[in-house]
């Protein structure tokens, strides 16, 4: 039972999913009657770690060099860490309580030894507080993030961009919402060899490499470009831009040249504007931003890295509901999965215009879905012939009618 | 005249009600009963029996669509409602304890159906929780030796459910045209 006379003791809850995260919130406030409260991780006096998450290996190393906190330790299986209460899952009240309880007299019995200290080093310490302090390694470490604390399901839903259902792009859209490269026309397959783009000389290519970046150092960083600030959140593989999609398909298609290119800086972002946190709307899932700014750099053209006249494979389905679906993108991504083939065939065989196959292929490959066959094998093998199905006529009815209804 | 159909199947609360709803011509005809047991901490009724739904196509042909009990005690069901169908629709609730253990379930029970015809899977309720991600099925699903289209679904958003039954359709045949 908690001690009414004390203040809740300030916990910051790392390894745990929003979902998990509230859930805690709540039991603190409710089965363990306010005996702990949930604060952001720089205000915190304990740490409690979900460790049988992912990263609960290195989030425990993390936290025992660099923190002095008390940790509490939930598992299913028993942990013998040195200096970490363990709580067994699933959680009982009075074993939690009693971890809090112990972490409590750790703090009490650090609090006096600190004051003792503190008093023979005042003078020192007064010195020290003329000369710049030094901020925290990280105050945006995934665990850290503000954003990510602050979340509760209503704020997830409130990340409209991240949610909304896929505009699925027939022929007489497509040229006007994907846009052209003048003087190319990339059907002609004389003219295949000039249909080619490197992202890299695009918005696309920065915006490639910065999530590369803040996913290995899996640190929340900013993309300063000179135009609208791109921030990228790793944990939450979210991307918030302050932009229409309009003005993302004009910018996608210009080319950074020389002298823009080098103005592209990478930062850390140390602090979360209340602006960013105030307009969830701009949130986008990092996949479904990534697809169409290919698609919109791509203008029907295909990556230059490809050699279209050797098999591609799709690794899987992308996640259509939550991405532009371009003209036939779902019937080249049913072909592909049944076996690998050249970009050129693709188009013949679903009789379809190559700009079609060639932006589809753009935004998979943007989003690491599509391999090149490498091995002698997938050359030499003949892809396998598309059987009609004896229902074609009636599947081709239920398609029509599907996509005459959406709505 | 053919009795076509498509099948919904998945756990209790995952969502085959509303998606059948969500493309069905007429409203469809509900089975439910007030839950109890294993289903009342998910929702207040439940299908006990199976959900049904029809597409009109041109030419006055229609695509039946049925959904089964989510409750395994109904299982035997299964292989009746599945008998003459076109595909499967696996809908799996991501707020579940254990949607990759659903996803093993359902698909085992459905593998002859699957073998014989083609599965497409829906993941619900990812706005409450977004793990297991996507890609976290893909590779689960790598595992089981099967590389069916998987989307995120609202079902209660027809575009979601319209695509999620295309991605069906074009991996029977991606010849189709529309």
């Amino acid at each position: 039972m908690s001690d009414k006379r004390k203040s809740p003791l300030k916990t910051a809850l790392h390894g745990m999913d929003e979902r998990a995260y509230k859930m805690m919130a709540m039991y603190l406030q409710g089965p363990c009657k306010g005996a702990a409260v949930v604060v952001e991780d720089l205000k915190a006096e304990i740490d409690i770690i979900d460790a049988d998450s992912v990263k609960a290996k290195t989030l425990l190393k993390q936290r025992l060099t660099e923190s002095a906190r008390p940790i509490i330790a939930l598992s299913l299986q028993e942990l013998t860490f040195e200096n970490i209460f363990y709580v067994k899952k699933p959680v009982k009240t009075s074993d939690l309580l009693f971890a809090l309880s112990e972490a409590r007299a750790i703090l009490s019995v650090k609090k006096k030894s600190d004051n003792q200290v503190n008093s023979c080093t005042q003078n020192t310490a007064s010195r020290q507080s003329q000369n710049p302090v030094t901020k925290p390694e990280s105050l945006l470490s995934p665990e850290k993030d503000p954003v990510k604390k602050q979340a509760t399901k209503t704020d997830e839903q409130k990340k409209a961009s991240k949610h909304q259902t896929a505009m699925q792009l027939d022929e007489g859209k497509f040229n006007a919402f994907i846009g052209s490269v003048p003087g190319l026309d990339v059907n002609d397959p004389k003219q295949f060899p000039d249909a080619a783009y490197n992202p890299k000389d695009y918005f696309q290519g920065y915006v490639q490499s910065a999530l590369m970046v803040a996913e290995a150092k899996k640190q929340v960083m900013r993309l300063n470009s000179g135009w609208k600030p791109l921030i990228i959140f790793p944990h939450n593989h979210e991307i918030w831009l302050d932009a229409d999609d309009k003005q993302l398909r004009a910018f996608a298609g210009v080319g950074m040249n020389k002298i823009s290119g080098p103005g592209m800086t990478l930062t850390p972002e140390e602090s979360i504007t209340a602006s960013v946190q105030e307009s969830l709307e701009k949130v986008h899932d990092q996949d479904a931003f990534l697809w169409k700014l290919a698609a919109w750099t791509s203008k029907g053209r295909y990556p230059g890295a490809l050699d279209i006249y050797r098999p591609v494979f799709l690794k899987h389905w992308p996640n259509f509901t939550r991405l532009v679906v371009t003209p036939h993108a779902l019937r080249i991504s049913a072909l592909l999965m049944a076996s690998p083939r050249t970009l050129p065939e693709i188009a013949e065989v679903l009789k379809i215009k190559p700009q079609y196959v060639f932006v589809f292929i753009s935004s998979a490959y943007a989003l690491g879905l599509i391999g090149q066959a490498k091995r002698e094998a997938d050359e030499i093998v003949q892809p396998s012939v598309v059987k009609k199905t004896e229902q074609q006529g009636l599947l081709s009815r239920i398609i029509g009618k599907l996509r005459a209804n959406k709505s | 005249m053919s009795h076509y159909k498509i099948i919904f199947t998945g756990p209790v609360g995952a969502g085959k009600t509303t998606a059948i709803e969500s493309i069905s011509d007429i409203a469809p005809i509900k089975t439910d009963a007030s839950a109890s047991d294993m289903t009342k901490t998910k929702k207040s009724s439940t299908t006990v029996a199976m959900d049904y739904g029809i597409m009109n196509l041109t030419g006055g042909e229609k695509i039946h669509l049925y959904g089964t009990p989510g409750q395994e005690r109904f299982d035997f069901m299964w292989d009746i409602l599945t008998t003459g169908g076109i595909g499967l629709i696996l809908l799996l609730d991501n707020t579940r304890a254990d949607p990759f253990q659903d996803m093993k379930f359902f698909l085992d029970s459905f593998q002859q159906f699957i073998a014989e015809t083609n599965v497409a899977i829906g993941v619900t309720q990812m706005d409450l929780s977004n793990k297991p991600t996507i890609n976290d099925y893909h590779t689960q699903l790598q595992g089981m030796g099967i590389k069916p289209p998987v989307f995120s679904v609202d079902a209660r958003v027809k575009n979601d459910v319209s695509l999620l039954v295309q991605s069906l359709l074009y991996s029977l045949d991606p010849g189709i045209e529309a």
